[in-house]
């Protein structure tokens, strides 16, 4: 008599989804092992000082320096629009010094690592992803492991360590840029003076916003290059697959950011 | 006892690729593995130095299992092991010297000066008959197909390997360079003494220089022997890729000509 399978048994409705399900669950099994493989195997190589610096100094370079102009733009704008919102909505019925507060707190809690955090995603996250895409189906990575030399330690670690140097120093930059922009239009558009726009802001100021800020783009600095690298590193199928897993990347890399954003209140803001 | 074995090699992606292959490699010998494209045959040569997980088997490299073998036993077969990949794979951003420098081994970088770096590097270039004075500060993407091909076997020789690996060697060249890079490997293999395995689908070539050949098909062995054996087969298989691979010689020697 023939064995029937499990499934054949279910009827196509329950089956169907079932089989979703369970391969969801395979591929999200496979890319955290893929991602704890990564991680163990680029700590290993920071530890036993495989990592080059001038590498790290080239990563930092093409992240923070190159990246500079897109992200002031971006924290420029973030604070003129915050300081317009909140002027309109102030005038009349809130002392308008509070809206020093507002744009200190929205850039410095929020805009500044975020804004410049999704800034990343699309400069140097998609760049990573694209380029570890191209050296793997270019068969360069199985190069580099055929040569006897670690691809985590060349292209993986440098990359990671950067990321962490490279974007608190960029969300810094965003915040002072993103304060200040607010702070003159401010006065441009509501009349508001720099003393009472600082008045405000050291009125609810907390030193540990600064600290929250900064943790926040540690952790993104972090997440932004380790997705981008097993993306890339799992790329196959030619220059159509670059182009697939560059799109997956970008998308799965705004997510992990707009997710890790949410968990941080509860977090740290209780 | 052989210097490379295959063991019941197994290996599926979506589909099986490689079913149960057993294949020995003697000291000093050039050996060929044919087949259709997408048989496994590079897959194969993966395993080698092991590029790729095998669902079962194992390559075992002068008494060294390339799986499940002691830490460190990958390493110590891949400072054996020269790889010539099939489009050279060499590193975008890093130059001829830079490339080539990759091939010598680490330990060894650290040791020797860069004189004595570029000496090597050097030396390697002039054997696969390029000119160092015109290509060291090139970029790959500067260099033409042939050329990078030549740097790719440079970057494989420099650290003077016991085994050289070559996937596709010839693929993408024209007749004329296609010719040249047989003569280079078949001269390299005799003055650098090395065991070599040639994966090519260049029947014609193959045969001239390998003392051995195999054929895959569908993942599996269909042939193992001498190339005398290969030409005298009965295997339809075996004689339907051999008539295949003679005629489209034959086309290209025409559109040559």
């Amino acid at each position: 008599m023939a064995s029937r399978s499990p499934s054949s048994s279910l009827p196509r409705v329950i089956a169907g989804p079932l089989a979703a399900v369970g391969k969801t669950g395979e591929q999200v099994a496979e890319h955290a092992g893929q991602l704890g493989l990564l991680l163990g195997r680029t700590a290993r190589a920071i530890f036993t000082l495989k990592v080059s610096l001038q590498s790290v100094f080239r990563q930092v370079y093409i992240m923070g320096v190159q990246s500079l102009p897109i992200v002031i733009v971006a924290a420029l704008l973030a604070g003129i629009v915050t300081s317009q919102q909140g002027g309109y909505q102030f005038q009349g019925s809130v002392p308008l010094y509070v809206l020093g507060s507002v744009v200190t707190s929205s850039v410095v809690l929020e805009l500044g690592p975020v804004l410049t955090a999704i800034v990343l995603v699309g400069r140097v996250g998609a760049r990573i992803t694209a380029e570890l895409g191209t050296m793997k189906v270019s068969e360069q990575i199985d190069a580099f492991e055929a040569l006897g030399r670690d691809p985590i330690a060349i292209l993986a670690a440098p990359r990671i360590l950067a990321g962490i140097i490279t974007v608190p120093i960029l969300v810094a930059i965003a915040n002072v840029v993103g304060i200040l922009a607010g702070m003159v239009a401010a006065r441009i558009t509501v009349g508001l003076g720099y003393e009472a726009f600082l008045y405000g802001a050291r009125l609810f100021w907390h030193n540990w916003d600064l600290l929250y800020s900064l943790m926040k783009a540690v952790t993104f600095g972090f997440a932004i290059p380790v997705i981008s690298i097993h993306m890339g590193m799992r790329t196959s199928g030619g220059a159509a697959g670059v182009g697939r897993i560059t799109t997956a990347s970008v998308m799965f890399m705004t997510l992990t950011v707009l997710i890790l954003d949410a968990l941080f209140p509860p977090l740290f803001l209780q | 006892m052989s210097l490379i074995r295959y063991v019941d090699i197994h290996k599926a992606f979506d589909q099986p690729v490689l079913t149960g292959v057993d294949l020995a490699v003697e000291e000093g010998e050039m050996f060929g593995i044919f087949g259709p494209s997408g048989t496994g045959k590079s897959v194969l040569l993966k395993s080698t130095i092991g590029l790729l997980e095998l669902d079962r088997g194992n390559v075992i490299v002068e008494g060294d299992p390339v799986y499940g073998g002691p830490r460190g036993t990958v390493q110590r077969v891949r400072r054996k092991v020269g790889y010539v990949f099939q489009n050279a794979a060499l590193f975008d951003s890093l130059n001829v010297w830079e490339n080539v420098e990759m091939g010598i081994p680490e330990e060894e970088v650290q040791k020797l000066s860069r004189r004595e770096r570029t000496r090597k590097i050097w030396d390697s270039l002039e054997l696969v008959n390029l000119r160092p004075q015109e290509v060291l500060t090139k970029l790959p993407s500067e260099l033409s197909g042939g050329m990078r091909k030549r740097v790719g076997i440079a970057r494989a020789i420099v650290g003077r390997p016991r085994i050289l690996l070559w996937d596709e060697p010839t693929t993408g060249l024209d007749p004329v360079n296609t010719a040249a890079v047989e003569r280079l490997i078949e001269r390299l293999s005799g003055e650098l003494r090395v065991t070599s395995i040639i994966v090519t689908h260049d029947i014609e070539g193959g045969l001239q220089m390998c003392g051995r050949v195999a054929m895959l098909h569908s993942g599996v062995l269909r042939f193992c022997g001498t190339p005398e054996a290969f030409l005298a087969s009965e295997d339809p298989l075996v004689r339907a890729f051999s008539d295949r691979s003679a005629a489209q010689a034959a086309l290209d020697e025409v559109e040559v000509t």
